[in-house]
């Protein structure tokens, strides 16, 4: 038993060596509206000329998760990223139809999207154990130290998963990517606009350092 | 009008499985009482906390949590390493509906909790060991 566990070890570090290991299944996580499917949608646009999924100031539009497969990502010093990408829908403590209503939705489209959201939360926090690594992001002109956050935080940490901590939005006059670090010191922070494509460059590498 | 804080023992919830548990915070929670827990959630006992008040949210009535964690983030690695492997956790946990929390913020030297009281508060509402009644802020 323990010989074919160091057997597998050995060919794991060895397929790592030569690029062939396999590909990960990167989850994005965070609170509603931080910008998960934004930089879904920027990677998979970049790599394989396509979007994933919609976007729109209202909350709760990514209530399924959304898969993005067989992505490959070529970074500036010639790492190949292989990852298969899973897009959460965003973690909330609570959900009011009411709150859709005043986007201009009807009271029967603003109900149904409650319900869609609340099975969506239920969806995300199932696929914790199914990651091997996670970005979570996080809009870089919000107060970071939100039970939501730190609950994610904490359960990448009891899980053993890899994250870095995506500071998104830093195109916004009030970003202050400054308070994520301060709030999570002992996590790996990248700041980011997925909307502009600020930054991404840093973010491919830091998945390469950090969770591959 | 009245707000209800309930203050919950440790051992109120030690002999609860998960599902208990979450039943035990929810049923109070959804007859809007506020409740302070001794011993605070763990995150993955938070995660099944999020996902069981999503099962419960309706259009009606209850639309959802506001809930933080007092935790031992301040506390030295050496003690959240020991607390960790012995299964003990420190700080407290409040949680309450979100139709009375307003807002809970986490304030440079304290957690500050706004609530308000537009819900008729429940009458009929056991009492448990510690409970309290707060004044509207």
């Amino acid at each position: 038993m323990f010989g074919r566990f160091t057997k597998y070890l050995r060919l794991e570090r060895l397929a790592k060596l030569l690029g062939m290991r396999k590909q990960i299944q990167l989850g994005f996580y965070g609170p509603v509206n931080a910008g998960k499917t934004t930089l879904a949608n920027r990677i998979s646009i970049d790599w394989l000329g396509k979007e994933v999924g919609k976007v729109s100031e209202i909350p709760h539009e990514t209530r399924t998760i959304q898969k993005i497969e067989n992505v490959e990502v070529t970074t500036n010093n010639g790492h190949v990223l292989r990852m298969n990408i899973i897009d959460m829908p965003g973690i909330a403590t609570q959900v009011d139809y009411k709150t859709f209503a005043s986007y201009g939705l009807t009271l029967e489209e603003s109900k149904e999207r409650a319900k869609e959201a609340t099975k969506g939360v239920i969806e995300a926090i199932k696929w914790l154990d199914n990651v091997d690594a996670v970005l979570v992001v996080m809009d870089a002109s919000e107060d970071p130290y939100t039970q939501v956050n730190v609950t994610i935080i904490g359960n990448l940490e009891a899980r053993g998963i890899p994250m870095i901590i995506v500071a998104n939005k830093i195109d916004l006059p009030n970003a202050s990517p400054a308070g994520i670090e301060g709030a999570f010191p002992q996590h790996v922070v990248v700041s980011i606009s997925a909307s502009t494509g600020l930054n991404m460059e840093k973010l491919y590498e830091a998945i390469q350092e950090h969770l591959t | 009008m009245e707000i209800r804080l309930d203050f919950i023992p440790a051992a109120t919830l030690a002999a609860k499985d998960p599902v208990e548990k979450m039943d035990f915070i929810l049923e109070r929670i959804k007859r809007n009482v506020i409740i302070v827990l001794e011993e605070g959630l763990s995150p993955r006992e938070e995660a099944e906390l999020i996902a069981a008040t999503m099962r419960e949210i309706d259009a009606r009535d209850f639309h959802g949590i506001e809930f933080y964690r007092l935790d031992s983030r301040e506390t030295r690695l050496r003690e959240r390493i020991a607390n960790y492997i012995s299964g003990k956790r420190s700080g407290l946990t409040i949680v309450g509906p979100t139709r009375m929390v307003e807002a809970i913020k986490k304030e440079p030297d304290c957690i500050s909790m706004l609530a308000k009281a537009e819900v008729e508060c429940p009458t009929d509402a056991p009492s448990v060991a510690g409970s309290t009644k707060g004044r509207k802020r």
